[in-house]
């Protein structure tokens, strides 16, 4: 079948040496640190005190107006404490700090009602459930759209390089996504699915499609050209429908929603198992760890606490980054936690590692015939490093989705997108 | 910086057999001043003086390479000023050693590295080509006193005023003096220019290794071709064969291919789009047509490409491509402007 594919972006090297691994459970450590802001919107206010003895899927930080999200905790123990932490952005957070008592006892949700988009919207709320594929944006806000929606994709692409939880999820729990997905489906009150993956996926491809035919679930499969950011969610809908998401506004504005896998199996396991969010699945990848693995994580655990259960990082590891090497964030240590959002952990090598110093740009153009959104970055990054933002502006700062493409074409190797990042930061503050 | 060398080389290597030895001399005077120059003027202009900040110069990225390889492939091998009787001359009367030229090729590349391109920036930040305006420097500072007169001989190392160049007279093309062109079997006012195939040969290497956009040469080509078909052959009243052998004579002297393939493709002093690009190309063939034509040079690509030069910035400022999801802003009556670009063109 014909790949679909949108226009420019780059080609990156997959390193998808971690998808034949399959998920195992990483060992929930003696203590959990338990971030009170995990989603886009306001962080949770903290519900349990020092001294509290909770269970698993205790609520311990319940969701801050209409976006914000539910927070649990991840083993059944006592509250140590509730402090100020810094979280891997550079920004801090409050953490709830629970002492696994090790006896894993775990509170559920009553059974859902019925299957009514109402339920389930409750359901979702009631689960803590945001989008895990990065972003983190409350789901009981995306799957109440004001505009009418025809269309519902799954985002099975995964382009970013090394990470292969959501590959593995749809091999191993092909059911409980397509139930999942499903679940969502019908919160908009559609009855069909899209599926779009990427090509280099061939497994999972046949495996949806033979299972999804199986269970009698209408979800179309849709291969798409493994380009990198086939998993932006713009680039995405343009390669599935052939719409664009006009300038400043939300897919659900063309009518579209679109939904990551791991979402999706959460969705499953609220809805059918009635668990709350607590734990996902992380690939640990990169050629600096001593054992790559694909792990389900309690939500909490440090980053030390995985690395250590993966033997380790190796000797020549020069950069540790949560999430992928184009948009994930470069670390200055171990002591994070793991989040619904937190997708991998890579440990790279001096050999795959990009430490070079930025040298000047040469206006060689490669950034803005590999930007997928159509801008100029290195007018941005010029016009950034001179404090004319406004300028900045006119070349599509506001546009950006800081994918990295620009960056890593880069012969000079600039780091466009935190030059980007900052633009934005500085036109919010004019703004206020 | 290693791809554009390598690609220069065989121009380099046909500029020697066919001019001699003075124009590697020529080469290692530029290579040397433009390295200096370089190296120094952070020392002169900066604040810190010390061996750490030298260690940090822009040098190391072999731009100045470049540019010295190229000012000098666009000299002639010899340029002798009048009234300055600094040569070495061969009992012949050739010149052996042109102590006029080596100085000239100092002063043009402490004027392209100095002038061009450290005093706005470095690198990536020229407003022109340095070696190409280093050399229109030179022409017309210097071109008075008869050190462009010479058209080099060929297969010599000396001094020999052979024939002017097929632009200065201007002769009925025959077959055999295409195939000398292309061959570069020919004089030309300025080294590099000689020999098509090394220029093809560069041209090709650097598309293949993705260096420069394969069309923007084409495009340059095409656009002069049409001008100065418009603008002299058709007027000159050739028909026919001959027509299209006064094209072809014209596209193959002068710094035309080879100003297409390397200097109109610089990064730093062409746009940013591929639109901007196709615009910069025509404007550059519309020029060098309109000089050749009616100008009182013979050859006109280094000041096309100077003005083209001039010109980028504004390219760039009104030809930028739509952001993906662009909305156009509706109509507005009168004193709201829009808040996005200018002539929004489209993107490759």
């Amino acid at each position: 079948m014909e790949s679909k594919t949108f226009k420019k972006g780059i080609e990156v090297p997959h390193n998808k040496q971690t998808k034949d691994n399959v998920l195992c459970d990483c060992p929930t450590p003696a203590t959990v640190y338990i971030p009170l802001s995990q989603h886009i919107g306001k962080s949770a206010v903290p519900t349990v005190a020092v001294g509290d003895s909770v269970k698993i899927g205790t609520l311990v930080g319940k969701g801050d107006g209409l976006v914000s999200a539910n927070i649990f905790s991840s083993v059944s123990g006592v509250v140590k404490s509730v402090e100020c932490r810094k979280t891997p952005v550079g920004a801090s957070c409050t953490h709830i700090v629970i002492e696994n008592d090790g006896k894993h006892e775990e509170t559920l949700l009553p059974p859902i009602k019925d299957f009514s988009p109402q339920s389930l919207l409750e359901r979702m709320k009631d689960a803590g459930l945001v989008g895990m594929g990065g972003a983190g944006f409350p789901s009981h806000v995306k799957y109440a759209p004001k505009s009418k929606v025809d269309t519902f994709i799954i985002n099975a692409a995964e382009c970013e390089p090394y990470i292969t939880c959501d590959h593995r999820l749809l091999l191993e729990k092909t059911e409980s996504v397509l139930k999942g997905a499903e679940y969502l489906m019908m919160t908009l009150g559609l009855n069909k699915i899209s599926f779009g993956v990427e090509d280099n996926k061939l497994d999972a491809i046949e495996r949806l499609g033979k299972i999804s035919s199986e269970m009698g679930v209408n979800a179309e499969i849709i291969v798409l050209k493994s380009k990198y950011p086939q998993g932006a969610e713009k680039q995405l809908i343009y390669a599935v429908t052939g719409r664009k998401v006009p300038r400043g506004k939300l897919p659900a504005d063309i009518g579209v929603v679109v939904g990551n896998v791991h979402t999706a199996f959460a969705m499953y396991a609220a809805a059918e198992l009635n668990k709350l969010l607590y734990r996902r699945a992380v690939t640990v990848c990169g050629d600096g760890i001593t054992k790559t693995a694909n792990l389900w994580v309690d939500i909490g655990t440090r980053y030390s606490d995985c690395v250590e259960y993966c033997g380790g990082v190796k000797a020549d590891c020069v950069k540790i980054i949560s999430g992928g090497p184009m948009m994930g964030f470069a670390l200055d240590g171990l002591d994070y936690s793991v989040t619904k959002t937190t997708g991998s952990i890579l440990a790279l090598g001096s050999k795959s590692a990009n430490i070079a110093k930025p040298q000047p740009c040469i206006n060689c153009a490669k950034c803005a015939h590999a930007c997928p959104m159509n801008l100029m970055p290195m007018y941005i990054d010029a016009y950034t490093q001179r404090g004319d933002y406004s300028a900045a502006k006119r070349y599509g700062a506001l546009d950006c989705i800081e994918c990295g493409c620009c960056a890593y074409t880069c012969p000079a190797k600039r780091p466009i997108v935190q030059s980007v990042r900052l633009c934005k930061a500085k036109l919010r503050e004019v703004k206020q | 910086m290693i791809d554009v060398l390598i690609a220069l080389f065989p121009c380099i290597v046909c500029a020697t057999v066919f001019y001699g030895y003075h124009v590697l001399i020529n080469l290692v005077t530029c290579l040397i001043f433009c390295c200096g120059t370089e190296l120094l003027y952070g020392v002169i202009i900066g604040k810190t003086r010390t061996k750490e900040s030298l260690k940090q110069s822009s040098v190391f990225d072999l731009s100045f390479a470049v540019t010295a390889v190229i000012l000098t492939l666009n000299l002639p091998a010899v340029m002798p000023v009048n009234n300055w009787g600094m040569n070495v001359y061969s009992s012949a009367g050739t010149i052996v050693f042109g102590f006029d030229t080596v100085v000239l090729c100092a002063l043009g590349s402490i004027f392209a590295i100095a002038l061009v391109k450290m005093l706005f920036g470095g690198i990536g930040r020229n407003f022109a080509n340095p070696a190409c305006t280093g050399r229109i420097f030179l022409f017309i500072a210097f071109g008075g006193a008869g050190a462009f007169n010479l058209t080099s001989s060929l297969f010599g190392n000396g001094m020999a005023a052979t024939g002017a160049t097929w632009l200065g007279t201007k002769q009925i093309v025959t077959g055999s003096m295409l195939l000398d062109m292309f061959l570069g079997n020919t004089a030309t006012a300025a080294v590099g220019e000689t020999c098509v195939i090394a220029v093809l040969i560069g041209y090709v290497y650097l598309s293949i290794r993705r260096v420069i956009d394969a069309r923007v040469p084409l495009i340059t080509i095409g656009a002069f071709a049409l001008f100065i078909f418009l603008f002299d052959i058709a007027p000159s009243g050739a028909d026919g064969e001959q027509m299209f052998m006064s094209l072809a004579a014209h596209v193959m002297s002068g710094g035309l291919l080879f100003g297409s393939v390397f200097m109109a493709t610089d990064y730093a002093t062409s746009p940013n789009t591929f639109t901007g690009n196709v615009v910069f190309a025509v404007g550059i063939g519309l020029l060098t047509a309109l000089i050749r034509a009616f100008g009182s040079f013979p050859e006109g690509f280094s000041f096309a490409l100077l003005i083209m030069n001039l010109a980028v910035p504004l390219l760039d400022k009104y030809i930028t491509p739509k952001p993906f999801g662009y909305i156009k802003p509706p109509k507005r009556d009168k004193d709201k402007t829009s808040a996005t670009t200018g002539k929004a063109v489209g993107n490759e």
